[in-house]
């Protein structure tokens, strides 16, 4: 059981290796096979050792495997040891399943592509650092696999380095990472400082009787980390542009796996956040706000991929205000489903995508539901996943979050019950809006005239996966069915016991009423669609939600602007005056003393004799003198 | 010794010395510059045989005959590279040989 | 009476010498100071006489005076009138400079060699009548010196050799 832990965590690693190791010696295809095993294998270790926990008493179900102290300074001690419990089998399970699917669709998508080797390599190096990240049996191995997802995202997002905009979002992916990084960081400084040690026992053991100025810093630490890492407000503009990557990179790293990475770690870290109310409510209000912000945007992007990233970044809001109200069972359950059809509604449009010959304005789009039968059933799925129709599965996660809302009850549980229901509706409109849009009505010239004749749909390397989490995500959700059977809840609450579980009652109220909402959101979506219009008329309101907001532009003048023209005055007032001219100075300084010094030179022999004359009149004083 | 002490033989030594150098360092035909080099051997060997006597020991003019030996080899040799200068259509200049000027 | 002779002989013999020291290094015309030179050695030879160096007398005159001069003068005729050189020229400070150095070094040679010794300066050793004759040199020669003796002999057959190859340009060379 503990081997298939250790198994699950280092096949991903062994096939990266060996893709890197093996270079061009292996053909391109022979690199994604050796990815997708590698990470099915991880996958079987994943199962296994999910059924061996599952086999113990519920009392043992917190397993520490230690390989071998990784640093031991006085008596602070840091192992490498991963933990196998409820939550992480469970993350182990989605991060695997989910990404092997993802890779295997890979090698029918990024077939082709000269680098396909690269790629294959960065993937597997991605899957080790995630299950590396949720299988870490301390804060600090956590943190290692933290930045290394933040490293393998930077890498597949540039990942055609070729195009300048890649590079420019892998960047800005990757910094505002890095703020994450650092205010994570400090709060693991502040716990290594008062606690002395890093790992989860050891910490939430002694999180009680710490101060609770120190416990705030700390949480807010954590949540910073994890609002950069989830592309929650105000740390999400890296998001949107983290499109310009591989559309299987966008459905693995920025919808499945790790975005949800801060989810993770507010229930990880839920002793922390409970002994710090007031940031685990931060965490929710975030949520909210990002549910709302995202829905809006989505209502006015052109790109499919754009909107079904402002979607995660929609989706994930409500996980974190499920974790930030302590429904912890009910964060993780919707990670789950939104793993599904998530990447689902990532492939599929993949899928369309590659049918358009790489065209990603919707705009163009129109009528596919002909010309791409099996992609029009996947992506619809997907879309009533998402909205939270019965049966599919985000009907039951969904619902439960906003119902959690409804059970804490306050001023606070209030205000985001309302905003997640006005999320629901916003959800059923945006994602109605794009598949009526993509999929149905007339077909477009453009897609008349790209349409791939006679080639099908996409490879079977594709079509599998995508047929596989169709499945999941209508039968996904059927392992929380509230008052009936709760399976997945009892499961996650043996590690994270929750702090607010609504009733049946809330829970079937709660849903009636956002399946009401999402089905308005249907009915508008289709009605502007078949008028042939949008749904935000105002062309005011247009402009700000296409800007997002403004966020990018108050972040251009916050931060870039100032660092920039700093930089740019240290530069001509410091380095070249100062530095530079003193440096160049002391080049041309000896160039002018040796330019003094060859005056000597003369090359005149007479000069040398005299010079030669007076040496021999010293050198006789001088011995002499020492005799 | 019949006649001056040594130390009437080191000063005429010193002013030959003396000259020979100036005539090294100021002559610009190489020609002179060599013959003013043998004043400066030959006003060596004067004040090694002076010492020679004064001491009654012959080892200062088995040195001044090694040092005649010496300078004649030196001045075949000096002579051959005037020649050759000479040869080579070379202003017979010490002044123009500047090649190690710097 | 002897002795005044000799002290004449001694002060004809080195003003000699210094005299025509000045001409060699004065004179314009090579030939002149290499002239010049054949005085300077024969007037040395004759103190060398006085301070009882026979044998070195008699070598300076026939090697230096008979053999290098020759040299000379052969190589001084054959360069003919190519080897006239003005007195001086080059960077203004070399002739005082030059000046300097040369009275240093004299004053330097007179002072510390007459400080360091002066006492044992007055007082000459007696010697015996063979001192300094080709008896007694050759005698020293090949058994305290016998090392200095066949350096020298090697010193000067690299010297000739050294001269044949100077001397002997590729004909090739003359005409490029």
């Amino acid at each position: 059981m503990i081997a298939g832990a250790w198994i699950c965590l280092l096949s991903p690693l062994a096939g990266a290796v060996a893709i890197t190791l093996a270079g061009t010696r292996i053909s391109r295809r022979t690199a994604g096979w050796i990815a997708t095993l590698a990470t099915f294998v991880a996958f079987a270790g994943a199962l296994v050792a999910f059924f061996g926990l599952r086999g113990l008493n519920p009392d043992d179900r917190e397993q520490m495997s230690t390989a071998y102290t990784w640093l031991a300074v006085g008596n602070f001690k840091v192992d490498m040891q991963i933990l196998l419990d409820t939550l992480s089998s469970t993350m182990m399970l989605i991060v695997s399943g989910v990404g092997g699917l993802i890779v295997w669709y890979s090698m029918g998508y990024m077939a082709g592509d000269d680098e396909e080797r690269r790629y294959f390599a960065y993937m597997s190096l991605f899957v080790f650092s995630m299950l590396l990240l949720v299988q870490a049996g301390n804060f600090l191995l956590m943190l290692v696999g933290w930045g290394l997802v933040g490293l393998a995202s930077y890498l597949l997002i540039g990942f055609w380095h070729q195009r300048a905009e890649a590079v420019a979002a892998a960047k800005k992916a990757f910094v505002m990472n890095a703020f994450g990084d650092a205010t994570f960081a400090l709060g693991l400084v502040l716990l290594v400082w008062k606690t002395g040690t890093l790992t989860f026992s050891g910490v939430f053991d002694q999180v009680g009787s710490l101060d609770s100025t120190i416990v705030n810093l700390v949480a807010l630490g954590l949540l910073g980390g994890a609002v950069a890492k989830s592309a929650q407000i105000p740390l999400h503009t890296w998001l949107p542009d983290a499109m310009e990557g591989p559309t299987p990179v966008s459905a693995l790293i920025h919808a499945a796996t790790m975005v949800t990475a801060g989810v993770y770690l507010l229930v990880r870290a839920s002793p922390i956040f409970e002994a710090a109310p007031d940031v685990q409510h931060l965490a929710a209000i975030l949520g909210a706000v990002t549910l709302l912000v995202a829905g809006l945007v989505a209502l006015v992007q052109w790109d499919i991929k754009r909107v079904i990233a402002y979607s995660t970044m929609s989706q994930i809001g409500y996980m974190f205000l499920a974790a930030g109200l302590g429904a912890y069972g009910y964060a993780i359950f919707h990670l789950m489903t939104h793993a599904f059809f998530k990447a689902l509604l990532f492939m599929s449009a993949g899928l369309v995508i590659h049918h358009l010959g790489g065209e990603q304005d919707i705009r163009r789009m129109g009528g596919l539901h002909r010309a791409m039968p099996k992609t029009h059933v996947a992506f619809l799925v997907g879309t009533l996943a998402l909205t939270g129709i019965p049966i599919f599965a985000g009907f039951w996660s969904k619902d439960g979050i906003i119902s959690s809302a409804l059970a804490t009850g306050g001023s606070l549980g209030w205000t985001l019950y309302v905003a997640a229901l006005v999320g629901a509706f916003l959800t059923g409109a945006y994602s109605f809006r794009l598949y009526f849009t993509v999929f149905r009505g007339p077909e477009s010239d453009f897609v008349a005239a790209h349409a791939h004749e006679g080639h099908g749909e996409g490879p079977r390397s594709m079509l599998i996966p995508v047929g596989v989490l169709t499945v999941l995500a209508t039968i996904g959700g059927l392992v929380v069915i509230p008052g009936v059977w709760e399976p997945f809840l009892t499961w996650i609450d043996e590690t994270a016991e929750p702090l607010v579980s609504p009733t049946v009652a809330q829970d079937y109220g709660t849903s009636a009423i956002a399946v009401t909402l999402a089905v308005i959101g249907y009915y508008l979506a289709h009605r502007a669609f078949l008028a042939g219009r949008q749904l935000v008329a105002r062309p005011e309101i247009w402009r700000v939600l296409e800007r997002k907001f403004y966020f990018d532009e108050l972040y251009d003048a916050l931060f870039y602007r100032p660092a920039a023209a700093l930089s740019v005055n240290l530069r001509t007032n410091v380095e070249e005056p100062v530095i530079k001219r003193s440096l160049d100075e002391i080049g041309s300084g000896t160039i002018t003393v040796g330019d003094e010094v060859a005056r000597a030179q003369t090359g005149l022999l007479r000069t040398y004799a005299v010079a030669l004359a007076f040496a021999v009149f010293i050198l006789v004083v001088v011995f002499v003198a020492v005799r | 010794m019949a006649g001056p002490d040594v130390g009437w033989y080191l000063i005429v030594s010193a002013i030959l010395f003396g000259i020979g150098a100036l005539g090294v360092m100021l002559r610009r035909s190489p020609l002179v510059v060599l013959l003013s080099l043998e004043i400066m051997l030959n006003a060596a060997n004067l004040i090694l045989i002076a010492f020679s006597r004064q001491q009654g020991n012959l080892d200062g003019q088995i040195f001044a005959l090694a040092v005649m030996a010496v300078a004649a080899a030196e001045v075949a040799i000096g002579l051959g590279l005037i020649v050759a200068m000479a040869r080579r259509r070379l202003a017979l200049d010490v002044d123009q040989a500047d090649a190690l000027r710097g | 009476m002897g002795n005044v002779l000799v002290w004449v002989i001694w002060f004809v013999a080195a003003g000699a010498c210094l005299g025509t020291g000045v001409a060699v290094v004065s004179l314009t015309n090579p030939f002149y100071s290499a002239l010049a030179l054949i005085g300077n050695l024969a007037s040395l030879a004759v103190l060398f006489l006085l301070l009882s160096a026979e044998f070195l007398a008699a070598a300076q005159v026939l090697v230096y005076a008979g053999a290098v001069m020759v040299m000379f003068l052969f190589v001084v005729a054959y360069l003919g009138g190519r080897a006239d050189a003005p007195w001086a020229g080059g960077p203004p400070l070399l002739r005082a400079a030059a000046i300097v150095a040369a009275a240093a070094l004299l004053v330097e040679v007179v002072v510390v060699l007459g400080l360091a010794w002066g006492d044992e300066l007055t007082s000459p050793a007696d010697v015996s009548t063979s001192f300094g004759s080709p008896a007694e040199i050759g005698e020293i020669f090949l058994t305290d010196h016998l090392l200095a003796f066949e350096i020298t002999s090697i010193v000067l057959l690299v010297a000739a050799v050294g001269g044949v190859v100077l001397g002997t340009t590729r004909e090739k060379e003359e005409g490029a």
